[in-house]
């Protein structure tokens, strides 16, 4: 496991975690350069912790939340599934 | 109340197909009086159709002259290329107007699009940006001081993402958002189109690696551009799976024979 590989496992445990847990997730969508995920409660989410995390910007509307990640969201995305 | 706006509907559209198949550039339409004949339909629904296309700048009248096919719009691509490149690319010469070019304290709003604080240093250059000598957009770019030291110092550089890229910062991802406005006074001077004219407003974050490079604001004279976006099916939702309690293992054997090979919570805490 390369040192690379291991950040980026390691972004994917802090998203989560800044998501409110994967009990707080309906779905998570890789989408080009952001996550776009439904949430069952926005008042769990961090916003402070998903920026910390790497996140370029973070928008939240009704029970959607998309966080700008960047091209990486693929790889990502893949680690996410892992810890789901 | 529906035959009216169907028959005007009818009119517009086969000159829609008329001007995008048959005619050229240039060419004069049919005239009103073959239009009505034509569909069977008055004056006044003709001049309705026409008036339409004239809207959408797919037609343009010239005084005591006719009506005319206007040039093809062109499209604005969601691409992470200059302005010059993408012109360049469609065999027209691209110039700038430079209205302003100087370095000025981040507002928050760009300090935010910037990941700055407010108030850090970022260079400013506000430009016309012309296509064969012809005024297309107009371009607001600021680009933080510390990333490109001395971007203005010798003469204004006629491609920000040419000075990124010489500095070893080259522009690889970005967001862009298009919304459409009505043109304010200044810009439509600037536009050379009339007050209240529409254009598409659009903001581009430009990204090296992690590192926020360039925001830019920019105004496209509507009748000039149409945003082309390519589209396909969204990937399959992440979704969560039950509950570590519940989970059969059947699912376990699942997860470690997916494609990606499983990673354990134990390797993530491993140091790096």
């Amino acid at each position: 496991m390369t040192k690379e590989r291991s950040t980026v496992t390691d972004q994917a445990a802090r998203v989560l975690a800044a998501f409110g847990g994967v009990g707080n997730i309906v779905d998570i969508e890789p989408c080009t350069t952001r996550l776009r995920s439904e949430v069952r409660d926005p008042a769990l989410v961090d916003v402070g912790a998903l920026r910390a995390a790497g996140a370029h910007g973070v928008m939240i509307a009704g029970r959607v939340v998309q966080v700008v990640i960047g091209p990486s969201v693929d790889t990502l995305a893949t680690d996410l599934e892992d810890l789901m | 109340m529906h035959l009216p706006a169907l028959k005007y509907m009818r009119v517009r559209d086969y000159l829609r197909s008329l001007v995008t198949h048959e005619l050229e550039v240039g060419d004069v339409i049919p005239s009103e009086r073959l239009l009505c004949e034509r569909f069977g339909v008055s004056r006044m629904t003709v001049r309705q159709a026409v008036d339409a296309l004239v809207v959408e700048g797919l037609l343009e009248r010239e005084q005591g002259r006719g009506t005319f096919v206007a040039p093809s719009k062109v499209d604005l691509e969601v691409r992470l290329v200059s302005y010059g490149e993408e012109m360049r690319r469609r065999g027209m010469e691209p110039s700038s107007l430079i209205l302003s070019a100087e370095e000025v304290a981040a507002t928050p709003d760009v300090a935010d699009a910037l990941e700055l604080l407010p108030g850090e240093q970022v260079f400013y250059l506000h430009r016309v940006r012309l296509a064969d000598g012809e005024p297309m957009a107009i371009e607001q770019s600021w680009v933080p001081c510390r990333l490109v030291p001395g971007l203005f110092d010798d003469e204004v550089p006629d491609s920000i993402y040419g000075e990124l890229r010489r500095r070893g910062l080259d522009p690889e991802w970005g967001e862009d958002t298009v919304a459409a406005s009505e043109v304010d006074a200044r810009d439509a001077a600037l536009l050379g189109i009339r007050v209240g004219r529409a254009v598409l407003r659009t903001t581009r974050r430009t990204f090296s690696g992690q590192t926020a490079c360039v925001y830019s604001r920019s105004s496209y004279r509507a009748d000039r551009y149409v945003l082309w976006v390519p589209v396909r099916a969204p990937k399959p939702a992440l979704t969560p799976r039950t509950t570590t309690d519940a989970r059969p293992a059947a699912d376990e054997a699942d997860a470690t024979s997916a494609p990606s090979p499983h990673r354990s919570h134990e390797m993530i805490e491993e140091p790096t």
